[in-house]
């Protein structure tokens, strides 16, 4: 391929006709070199682009209004306490944990101690699959069976209009269909008849980056719309049994 | 006798194929791939079902190391022409918008910024202060080259003295230092100090108090790029970037300033995982 042949007229040669060489390029340095340019481009760049999740925090100034409002609906509250296990030597995350409780922590008025069976740990897990009718069903587990059972009726009203949506029933442009899902999914996240949990979301000291976001990843799972990360409280301490129990922390909630 | 000879065949292999390969692999890597950037600490990031991805421009990273020191890296506009094709949405004339063509590029919002940092940071003392930072043009030079950056306001100057691989050494010693060594590392004044400053300070409304951290996020607010401003605002040109392990007590400072400068809208930097 990389000799360009010439033809000798035949076998005849011509008098003073000049004599003719087979040309021959060798391509090995060529391609040492391009091996050596591929290997420098592979190293030195990425093909992953990070993802990106976004994120409302409540101002400092509004504080009180949060705190209004988490009193106001009591009853729809989750709150979600999240911990990581450390290897005592080195500090590394070993497990993210999650407890969570409803309501407002209850505790012994006398001693000051929270009243037992309020608090469940729970594990961010990753849904289990089964096959039902020839289809895919995803199972939700850990703490998003919990959140997932609580916000039941949002889902099911999203799913039915995501299939709308898939099958491109909500209009007949492609774009004005997503702005219509979007826009009605975000109705439905908020209505009252549904009854749509509100989480509060509070990282002790120790717990990872990762179990923070991965409670917000929940969030958007589950299609629950009404979260706030806060600062975990005396109470809530008291309630993992992190603080020692005084009468105070009843006083304080 | 006559010996039988045996024909030799020609061991040249033709590589001509094998080149055709290789320059398309290469044609692809070149095409498909962005550069890594160069960041003073490695962080792995948390993963979440999350697709939305980071903007390649007008965006600003706050990167928080393990140990909790902050870094800050900023990317400009992309497009040169970024002014003229938004003027009637920022009520700009003709001529106006052609006059900051590729104004609005790395480069010179960098030094924007900076300028508007460091006027900021001069306005805590009093007029004759040695605590006051001057910059070279020379060292202003400098900074904007730098991808990221995460060292106090004063002390910039000395770092930016430094040569480029020496800046590398200076971070990566850092890191290899146990969180004691690096703590009294910090608290040596003749050092230089990594991390921008976050400390203290909920009350940012009296520009004399502020912190570094938030001189520098007042700055980026501040600059001439409108678009810029509203999507720091808006938390689409926020992004905040930490290891899995951080723990929450790291973190929270950093959230915390943010939300003193009323930036509580942001990004926070994932990748991707399965449901």
């Amino acid at each position: 391929m990389a000799q360009i042949e010439q033809s000798d007229n035949k076998g005849k040669k011509k008098k003073g006709a000049q004599k003719k060489m087979a040309i021959h390029v060798d391509f090995t340095p060529m391609v040492d070199m391009n091996m050596l340019l591929i290997t420098f481009f592979m190293l030195c760049t990425t093909m992953i682009k990070s993802q990106t999740l976004k994120i409302a925090l409540p101002t400092n100034e509004k504080a009180e209004t949060v705190e209004q409002a988490q009193t106001a609906g009591e009853s729809d509250a989750i709150t979600l306490l999240l911990d990581t296990e450390r290897n005592e030597k080195t500090g590394e995350a070993v497990k993210d944990v999650v407890y969570y409780y409803f309501g407002a922590p209850k505790f012994d008025p006398a001693t000051g101690k929270p009243l037992p069976n309020q608090l469940t740990q729970q594990v961010f897990a990753t849904d289990s699959s089964t096959v039902k009718d020839g289809k895919k069903i995803a199972i939700a587990r850990g703490i998003r069976e919990v959140l997932t059972k609580r916000n039941n009726e949002v889902l099911k009203s999203i799913d039915s209009l995501k299939t709308l949506w898939r099958e491109g029933k909500l209009a007949a442009d492609k774009e004005e269909n997503k702005r219509i899902y979007d826009e009605k999914a975000k109705a439905i996240r908020v209505q009252k008849d549904k009854k749509p949990p509100i989480v509060i979301i509070k990282a002790t000291p120790n717990a990872s980056w990762e179990s923070v976001i991965s409670a917000l990843d929940e969030m958007n799972i589950t299609e629950i719309s009404k979260y706030q990360i806060d600062n975990i409280a005396h109470a809530d301490s008291v309630l993992m049994g992190l603080a020692p129990a005084t009468p105070m922390a009843s006083a304080a909630k | 006798m006559g010996k039988v000879k045996i024909k030799r065949k020609s061991t040249l292999i033709d590589m001509t194929a094998m080149s055709d390969v290789t320059v398309l692999l290469l044609t692809f890597f070149m095409l498909t791939s962005t550069f890594l950037t160069k960041e003073p600490v490695t962080v792995v990031t948390p993963s979440s079902v999350q697709e939305e991805k980071v903007p390649m421009s007008n965006l600003a990273t706050v990167l928080v190391s393990p140990q909790g020191q902050v870094f800050l890296a900023v990317t400009g506009e992309a497009d040169p022409d970024a002014a003229m094709k938004n003027k009637e949405e920022l009520n700009l004339t003709d001529e106006e918008a052609k006059e900051l063509k590729g104004k609005w590029a790395s480069e010179p919002i960098r030094m924007e910024i900076l300028e508007n940092a460091l006027k900021s940071y001069n306005s805590k003392f009093p007029e004759g202060d040695k605590r006051r930072v001057a910059l070279t043009q020379e060292q202003k030079n400098k900074f904007v080259k730098l991808g990221s950056f995460g060292v106090p306001i004063k002390d910039l100057p000395r770092f930016l003295d430094l040569s480029d691989t020496d800046k590398d050494q200076l971070f990566a010693k850092f890191y290899k230092m146990t969180p004691e060594e690096q703590a009294a590392y910090n608290n040596d004044p003749n050092n230089i100090h990594v991390g921008i400053p976050i400390d203290g300070n909920r009350d940012v409304t009296d520009p004399r108090k502020r912190n570094d951290f938030q001189i520098w996020m007042q700055a980026l607010i501040q600059t001439s790029n409108p678009m810029l401003t509203s999507a720091v605002k808006k938390g689409d040109a926020l992004a905040v970037k930490a290891d899995r392990g951080t723990p929450y007590s790291t973190m929270h400072p950093v959230l915390d300033n943010l939300q003193s400068l009323k930036l509580t809208r942001m990004k926070l930097m994932t990748a991707l995982k399965e449901r």
